[in-house]
């Protein structure tokens, strides 16, 4: 009984029941707060900031928005500054079709270099975006003329480790993942993985890449070891299948990038633990450096919830506390202990 | 045929009978009792003794001790009398009733005694089943405690930590607002270090020497940031997909199969004409006749292409592509008659009128307005322009060339 104990144990900590069907919610740094964002039956936008207080949350600021379906259906890309919700920071038309992921680096002491948004969308093109610059992409990665487009279901930015290098890697619904060198504007690397990708993160935005987690259809997720890269094979990975439907969403731990969580289409949530390997290269046949995949491990899992879970954030400010959203229209706020003695 | 033991003693007294039967070298594992109210078996293969009892006796109260070669019985009468003898002579139907109902006496006993043993078992597992059952609860039980004191610590340390950030805002608004007012600054505050690295676990509130201007100095210098990138476009390829839906692992057999039976529908469907001998294999496939001719109309080898698109069409004249791009080829080697028919041609495959199949509609409309504009028949063209661009309204060139016919209609006219 003892070493049931000692694992880490989800704890359900808070449930609120909304309105709307929930896409998204995060965390704001250095608060007790997150947003909430998501669209009414009757398709209006939503997005709703709620406070931890006392046990319970209360809804802090609303705004609902014009159009329809803040995530999904977007067809303008809004930056908004939370204490004014209503009024956007940054609106652009970015994409024909529905932008399905969004991701930003380079403000609010998040790696270094210029502020930068990439949004992936329907119509297979991924766009860099900077706050300062109005109405055109900074990157633009589409497909040639004539090529038949696949949707783009994540986009992730990387290797923002000093003011130059940058790398956006986006997953597609064909399974193919592209990982673009914003340094050299080239594709550096890509693959594919049989299944659809829901979801890609590195580990750390802001450090040399070290580990690429990608999540697709069929309970599948693949870790990538990105720190040694084969001119044929690339980078080396090892694949779990857990879940038995869709993983939604990754996301690592702030406090410690060997554990992260994975959400899943029935409505459960595993904790995992990577474990190097003891030699992360090794000589290939060639005599060329290649990477080594370590294992992964399964802390904990438990089931909130028979919707899938879409979507997934843990704060920056306290270890183990998280939020998670899901398709029941409701939003959880879980506490995950011994995190620090895994 | 059991050999009947008739040298066995007997004893009495006012109640009790001793009988002693000598076991004749058998063990006495294998000595079988059978004992009733009025008779007394004894089997110990290959010998018998029964006795049909002068008395009733009390068979509960009796006793047999089987050893040393002997078996002793110690009956019990029910009636204190002497017997004359130890066995009645009774005839032999009665013998033979009176065994039955030995026989039957003791399998009941046994019955019951399975009865009772299998009760007692069911009530032991029941009991088992009970207490397990105790243990786990008191087990859960405790789990549960130890999640929400978990709970309960966490909301405890959050709101505290939510109680310190707030007042570390609150002073920092105070500062801003002395510093504004000129007020000396340089008097030690309570003050956190910098808000990000506020954890609960590390919740200690320092008196930190830091004055406030150095606090704030460090907010208010604005970050060099460095320029946007310059603009860049990155080409992409994907990894070919003939279905708009995602890549799924398991579906990847169903649609391989589907692919396959498309192919095949396509395929030659009569394979004993003559002259398809010659052909090559990858030759009989109109798919790849098609490609053949496409890539020859684009090279501007134009009979060749048509030579292709006659063989394909040989092969399958449902393709409405293959008629389609004939007529096209029809049309710029000026046979325009011929472009006329293929174009019609391919216009009756393209029906039902769809949005699928809209785009072919609208080659072969404009291919045929061509032809007939090539003729002088004007209204004819002027017709299939008009109905391409319904399919197409926003095309520009279209609605130019449109124009044009009706104007050179209504000059000639």
């Amino acid at each position: 009984m003892s070493s049931t104990l000692e694992k880490p144990q989800i704890i359900a900590h808070i449930q609120k029941s909304l309105n709307y069907t929930v896409f998204d919610s995060r965390w704001i740094p250095c608060s007790a707060k997150f947003v909430c964002m998501g669209n009414f039956a009757r398709g209006t936008g939503v997005m709703q900031i709620y406070e931890i207080q006392h046990g319970e949350l209360q809804l802090v600021k609303e705004a609902v928005a014009a159009c329809s379906d803040v995530r999904s259906e977007m067809e303008a890309l809004l930056c908004r500054n939370l204490e004014v919700p209503e009024c956007p920071v940054y609106s652009v038309k970015a994409h024909k079709e529905i932008i399905n992921s969004i991701d930003g680096v380079g403000g609010l002491g998040i790696g270094d270099g210029a502020p930068e948004i990439v949004t992936g969308s329907r119509d297979g093109t991924v766009k860099v975006w900077d706050s300062r610059q109005k109405d055109t992409p900074v990157v633009n990665m589409e497909p040639v003329e004539g090529e038949t487009k696949r949707d783009c279901w994540t986009v992730a930015f990387g290797h923002a480790f000093n003011d130059q290098d940058r790398c956006v890697c986006a997953g597609y619904d064909n399974g193919d993942i592209k990982l673009f060198d914003l340094r050299n504007m080239s594709l550096r690397w890509e693959t594919n993985i049989k299944n659809g990708v829901c979801s890609v993160e590195f580990d750390r935005k802001d450090i040399n890449m070290n580990k690429l987690v990608a999540t697709s259809l069929e309970g599948k997720f693949h870790v990538f070891d990105m720190r040694t890269q084969h001119p044929t094979k690339g980078f080396a990975s090892v694949s779990e299948k857990a879940h038995k439907s869709t993983v939604w969403q990754v996301r690592h731990l702030p406090q410690n990038r060997d554990i992260f969580m994975t959400a899943g289409g029935a409505g459960n949530l595993h904790l995992w633990k990577y474990e190097y390997p003891a030699q992360r290269t090794k000589k290939g046949a060639d005599d060329v450096d290649m990477g080594v995949a370590g294992s992964v491990n399964l802390l904990q899992n438990v089931t909130l919830s028979t919707q899938p879970i879409s979507s997934l954030d843990w704060s920056p400010d306290k270890q183990g506390l998280c939020v998670c959203s899901s398709f029941d229209q409701s939003v959880r706020v879980l506490i995950v202990t011994k995190l620090n003695t895994v | 045929m059991p050999l009947i033991v008739r040298d066995h003693t007997w004893t009495q007294n006012q109640n009790t009978v001793y009988i002693s039967v000598p076991l004749k070298g058998v063990k006495t594992a294998n000595v079988h009792v059978i004992c009733t109210d009025e008779y007394l078996k004894v089997s110990f293969p290959p010998f018998l003794f029964e006795v049909f009892l002068f008395g009733p006796i009390n068979e509960e109260k009796s006793e047999a001790k089987i050893g040393n070669g002997v078996a002793v019985f110690t009956l019990q009468k029910r009636r204190d009398e002497l017997w004359e003898q130890l066995f009645t002579n009774i005839d032999k139907d009665k013998q033979k009733q009176i065994r039955e109902q030995a026989i039957l006496k003791v399998q009941e006993k046994e019955a019951e005694k399975s009865k009772a043993k299998a009760a007692r078992i069911q009530q032991e597992k029941k009991y088992a089943l009970e207490t397990m059952m105790k243990l786990e609860n008191e087990e859960r039980d405790r789990i549960q405690k130890m999640k929400n004191e978990e709970c309960a610590r966490a909301t405890a340390e959050m709101d505290f930590w939510r109680e310190t950030q707030r007042k570390t805002a609150e002073e920092n608004e105070n500062q801003q607002k002395l510093r504004g007012t000129g007020i000396l600054d340089n008097q030690p505050v309570c003050q956190k270090t910098e808000c990000a690295n506020a954890t609960p676990a590390v919740t200690v509130l320092h008196n930190t020497g830091n004055t406030t201007s150095g606090q704030i100095s460090k907010k208010q210098k604005p970050k060099d940031l460095p320029a946007p990138r310059s603009a860049g476009c990155i080409k992409i390829n994907f990894t070919p997909r003939v279905f708009p839906t995602a890549l799924r692992e398991s579906r990847i057999p169903e649609e391989e199969e589907w692919l396959k039976k498309q192919a095949e529908a396509r395929r030659a469907v009569d394979t004993d004409l003559a002259e398809l001998d010659d052909l090559k294999e990858e030759e009989r496939n109109p798919d790849w006749l098609k490609e053949k001719g496409d890539k020859l109309f684009m090279a501007g080898n134009y009979q060749a292409a048509v030579n292709a698109y006659n063989l394909a069409i040989k092969l399958n004249r449902k393709i409405p592509a293959l008629f389609s791009n004939r007529a096209a080829c029809h049309l710029k080697l000026r046979n325009l008659h011929k472009a006329i028919e293929d174009s019609s041609q391919a216009l009756e495959l393209l029906t039902p009128a769809v949005a699928a199949n809209a785009p072919g509609r609208l080659k072969a409309h404009v291919r045929r307005g061509t032809a007939f504009c090539e003729l002088e028949l004007y209204v004819e063209g002027l017709t299939d322009y008009q109905a391409a661009l319904r399919i197409d309204p926003h095309n520009e060139a279209l609605r130019a060339d449109t124009d044009k016919i009706r104007e050179i209609i209504q000059g000639t006219t």
